[in-house]
């Protein structure tokens, strides 16, 4: 792989497999525009799998939502889509879909092919991570074109593979993943986001920039089950882990084997050979990582800025680990199309 | 159909000293009572350089292409049932990534390879086999020639040409390995000598003397001809004589424009036997590419309309700029016109070319459909370098492989490789990987 130009350092990609099916999802991709202000990270590019058309509308119109629609010249990605019969979309995207919220989807040509977004997302950036929460046919896919692994071996620091408790589809590929996957594999368990939950009744406090302009985020919160509740925060968690694996918040088990049932329900057992890790929490971490995980789910959108701007004064980023309300790179005012 | 007792061999040549020429499909070359066509699939590749003025390109909607087609592709309105437009294909390696500049020498370079084109301007190229490569290296030991490369620009191999990417990248689209470039051929002579010109030993002298003495290649070849008018039908020898007036017409087509010492442009560099004006010159060098294919000389072809980055100017049409500074138009409306001119242009030549395939009858079909050609770019809009929602066109139906007469929309991102990876598919060319493509385009084949 021929070198970056550009030595200077740069954020790492993240490349989001996802069925955001889950609230969770929706928060973990709403922290992911600020981080991008803050430069922590670089948004490498979204591919829905699992869900219908207005799924990945919902992805595309929180990526309007925290960009103000800004494009890096002729690197932005539409959002991907798996479009596979049978695939349904959750009442908790439609009720955002269905709002007057700004997109670019208007068909489902308007996505990007699933294989290849998830292939160029990495070779939009000089290092990326995976994140992979949704069924894996289309990831596994995206090993086989010519120079593929090598590709990923080279970039990809890490994949991070989200257990949410519901089996993903498609058993066979996640199985290839676990055996193929040319570079480190670390296992979120469903433990981590269990423990870690959204405090919901906080919910319109929290997105009270948006109180305006009204929050897709907030409208699907709101539509995947009665209020008040406390979501389990699977994907953000893993985020986290993906984009600050030193945090200090986590832990690591020794490498173990992920053992994939037929019907996609995961398992991880330490030694047996495997090279796959398993995140844990430190547990006087608890309270100050979920602290930082909410928010970075609730900051209000950054507009994508130059390196100079983008940390603030304390050069902390989205996912401040001093807490909520650690300086962060944030512009005074939205521009004015922010909602509309 | 003129039915005879013995088949003549389908790749017999009319042989004269210093000379070989080849038969088009005679009925005589197909066996009595044979239930289809043995006529060949050609595939061809037309590169555009500097992109595309999408807006008047882009059809607006999804299924059969309509009698009012967008500006560019009105030339294509006869002929809209032999065409299919296909929307959103990508050339991911043409992109900046993590490079930067230099798009004009990846656009080229990784739109046949789908590979990263390493950078350099020295010797040190590297790329990939390029798809009409893997083609000929499959199928071209079925022809005389195994591919042909023909350019409308003299092609330089060496030097700097795009802010850092050697001139090998931005002139040469076919690639036979991943550090040797097939130069195309822009000289009507040279590609008149290397379809007709020998595979017989002439030596230098001989050579010289032919060409001195202006004797037609017809002269050459004239013993074997009345050999063979004496074993064919009336249909067969009508098809023999269309066929050798067309060399000839080709032939004296040539010899004019090698007379010709008109400058095109003081800033470019013209080659001496070239036909000053591009339609003059474009129609010359494909009706070549006609005999070609007609007479089974290749199947595979790429035809590079001009070098990526192209600075020709159109005077005929009364575009006086360069085309790639007026590609950079940032907005002002008096050069995206001239640009949409010189696409037209462009497609009304390529059109031209298209109806001629078209019109040349082979067996009880014709070239056209017997043929699986792609019209299109590395770029889509060539003001600010965009790789993916490329221009691209297919002409024919390979042999009823594909169903015409539409727009189709893929999903963005889609490897303009796939496309290829399709063609060759039809020619029964399956290798593991054509560049970065995924696989075959789905719904663009009958079969699919």
């Amino acid at each position: 792989m021929q070198a970056p130009r550009n030595q200077g350092p740069s954020p790492i990609g993240i490349v989001y497999n996802t069925s955001m099916a889950r609230p969770d999802a929706a928060l973990a991709l709403a922290a992911m525009y600020p981080m991008e202000g803050n430069r922590e990270s670089h948004m490498g590019s979204v591919c829905v799998v699992g869900g219908g058309f207005d799924t990945a509308v919902f992805c595309d119109i929180i990526a309007k939502t925290y960009t103000f629609g800004a494009t890096n010249g002729n690197q932005a990605l539409a959002t991907g889509l798996a479009i596979e019969n049978g695939a349904t979309d959750t009442p908790m995207v439609k009720a955002a879909v269905a709002k007057n919220y700004p997109r670019t989807l208007k068909r489902p040509q308007d996505t990007s092919a699933p294989v290849e977004v998830l292939r160029n997302g990495v070779i939009f950036n000089a290092t990326s991570l995976v994140i992979l929460s949704g069924p894996a046919t289309y990831l596994a896919k995206a090993l086989d074109p010519l120079g593929a692994k090598d590709l990923y071996k080279d970039r990809v620091k890490r994949l991070v593979i989200v257990d949410a408790g519901t089996p993903y589809k498609d058993a066979a590929a996640l199985r290839r993943i676990v055996a193929e996957w040319p570079t480190p594999i670390f296992f979120c368990p469903k433990e981590v986001g269990d423990a870690l939950r959204f405090p919901g009744a906080d919910l319109d406090k929290d997105f009270a920039w948006s109180t305006s302009t009204g929050s897709p985020v907030v409208d699907a919160y709101k539509a995947y089950k009665p209020m008040p509740y406390d979501a389990p925060l699977y994907d953000l968690a893993a985020t986290h882990y993906a984009v600050h694996p030193d945090s200090g918040f986590f832990e690591l088990s020794s490498a173990g084997t992920l053992n994939i049932a037929d019907d996609g329900a995961m398992k991880f057992a330490p030694g047996g050979g495997g090279n796959v890790k398993s995140i844990g929490i430190v547990p006087a971490k608890k309270a100050e990582l979920l602290a930082a995980l909410v928010t970075a789910a609730t900051e209000k959108p950054v507009v994508p800025a130059p390196r100079a701007f983008g940390r603030g004064a304390s050069g902390r980023g989205a996912f401040g680990f001093s807490g909520r309300g650690g300086g962060r790179g944030v512009l005074p005012a939205l521009p004015p199309n922010v909602g509309k | 159909m003129f039915v005879t007792k013995k088949a003549i061999n389908r790749r017999a040549i009319l042989k004269g000293l210093g000379a070989a020429l080849s038969l088009p499909l005679l009925d005589s070359m197909i066996p009595a009572f044979a239930e289809a066509s043995n006529a060949p699939v050609r595939l061809a590749w037309f590169y555009l350089p500097n992109g595309i003025d999408m807006r008047n390109w882009t059809p607006p909607a999804e299924g059969a292409l309509p009698a009012e087609l967008p500006n560019i592709l009105a030339p294509f309105s006869a002929i809209r049932n032999d065409v299919t437009v296909i929307s959103n294909l990508t050339a991911n390696w043409g992109r900046p990534l993590q490079v930067g500049a230099g798009d004009h020498g990846r656009a080229l370079a990784a739109y046949m390879t789908g590979v990263e084109v390493y950078r350099t301007a020295g010797a040190d190229l590297k790329l990939t086999t390029s798809a009409d490569q893997i083609a000929a290296r499959a199928n071209g030991h079925l022809t005389t020639l195994p591919s042909l490369e023909i350019g409308l620009e003299e092609a330089r191999q060496t030097g700097n040409c795009d802010n850092g990417y050697s001139c090998a990248y931005t002139y040469n689209v076919s690639w036979k390995t991943e550090t040797q470039p097939l130069p195309p051929i822009s000289d009507p002579k040279n590609l008149f000598e290397r379809l007709f010109g020998s595979d017989i030993a002439e030596s230098p002298a001989a050579h010289q003397r032919r060409l001195a003495m202006r004797e037609s290649i017809l002269d050459q070849v004239m013993g074997d001809t009345h050999k063979l008018e004496s074993t064919l039908g009336p249909s067969d020898r009508r098809k023999l004589d269309e066929y050798l007036t067309s060399v000839r017409e080709i032939e004296v087509q040539v010899e004019k424009a090698s007379k010709s010492t008109t400058v095109i442009d003081p800033g470019m560099d013209k080659p001496f036997g070239v036909p000053s004006a591009y339609a003059d010159y474009f129609r010359l060098m494909t009706d070549m590419l006609v005999v070609a294919f007609k007479a089974d000389i290749t199947r595979i072809s790429t035809f590079m309309i001009g070098r990526e980055g192209s600075t020709r100017a159109y005077p005929e049409i009364g575009v006086a700029d360069g085309h790639h500074p007026l590609t950079h138009h940032m907005g002002n409306m008096d050069m995206l016109e001239k640009v949409r001119e010189i696409n037209v242009h462009h497609a009304a030549a390529m059109a031209a070319f298209v109806q001629k395939l078209k019109d040349t009858k082979e067996g009880d079909s014709n070239l056209l459909d017997n043929s699986l050609i792609v019209y299109g770019s590395g770029l889509s809009d060539g003001n600010v370098h965009t790789h993916d929602q490329l221009p691209t066109l297919l002409c024919g139906r390979g042999q009823g492989y594909i169903n015409p007469g539409r727009h189709i929309i893929y999903q963005r991102e889609t490897p303009v490789a796939n496309l290829f990876a399709t063609m060759l598919d039809r020619v029964g060319v399956r290798p593991e990987h054509v560049g970065d493509s995924t696989g075959e385009l789905a719904g663009l084949t009958l079969q699919s």
